[in-house]
């Protein structure tokens, strides 16, 4: 299991398409992929994109990233580094 | 694998519309396709469009017909088409519906889909005011 926390970074924040971005790169993992809203203690499944809009995170929201299974080292390197870049966005 | 279709049938460019905001955040959506129907078109013409919209997008496993409104005339007609395991419809269709039927890749059967799609899209209704403070709410309740 690997764990952390990212900062929503780009300016609208969590949005479909950036959503969206996040559900295509979880999909090409076999780990199990949660985040999680801390303030309104809102989780989501990375790999599914209704879920992961519900975490409603707008930029400077913390996103705590959980993954757990075979890949879960690369999947929660990708997915870190998927957020710091601000989803290819300003 | 095999896929439930789906078609959207609104009034106007709705359905249209909802088909290709759906599209740009979910990517290829060749089993789901959209009949609008104009305010002034003849009922026949309509029932032919739908018709020829089942058709198209059947996969052998049933068709989900998403409407805009139940009592309107694109559910009306739409309804003509009910058939159980081969035609089903949910009404009040929105966008969060559109995105679940067109992201759920697993083998399902039409009823299970239907349940699942009138489900998201009646939780995909929120008062965002109250959602997003949940604080004031505690204080206010």
């Amino acid at each position: 299991m690997r764990e952390g926390s990212v900062t929503v970074v780009n300016r609208l924040g969590l949005h479909a398409r950036a959503a969206a971005r996040l559900v295509r790169l979880s999909a090409g993992f076999t780990s199990r992929i949660i985040l999680i809203e801390p303030v309104r203690n809102v989780t989501a499944d990375s790999k599914s994109i209704l879920s992961v809009l519900t975490l409603s995170a707008s930029i400077g929201s913390l996103v705590l990233i959980k993954v757990e299974g075979e890949d879960e080292d690369r999947a929660f390197e990708a997915v870190e580094e998927l957020f710091r870049n601000g989803f290819g966005e300003q | 694998m095999k896929r439930v279709g789906g078609v959207i049938v609104s009034h106007g460019q709705v359905a249209n519309e909802l088909l290709a905001a759906a599209e740009t955040v979910v990517g290829d959506m060749s089993h789901i396709t959209a009949v609008s129907i104009g305010w002034h078109d003849d009922v026949e013409i309509a029932k032919d469009e739908i018709d020829r919209a089942i058709k198209k997008v059947s996969q052998g496993v049933g068709v989900l017909v998403l409407t805009d409104m139940f009592g309107g005339t694109p559910t009306n007609i739409s309804a003509m088409f009910l058939r159980e395991n081969e035609v089903e419809i949910v009404t009040g269709v929105n966008l969060p519906m559109v995105i679940k039927l067109a992201s759920t890749s697993d083998e399902i059967g039409l009823s299970e889909m239907a349940k699942l799609v009138e489900e998201q899209g009646k939780q995909s209704i929120h008062r965002t005011g109250a959602l997003l403070e949940p604080q004031k709410l505690k204080k206010d309740a």
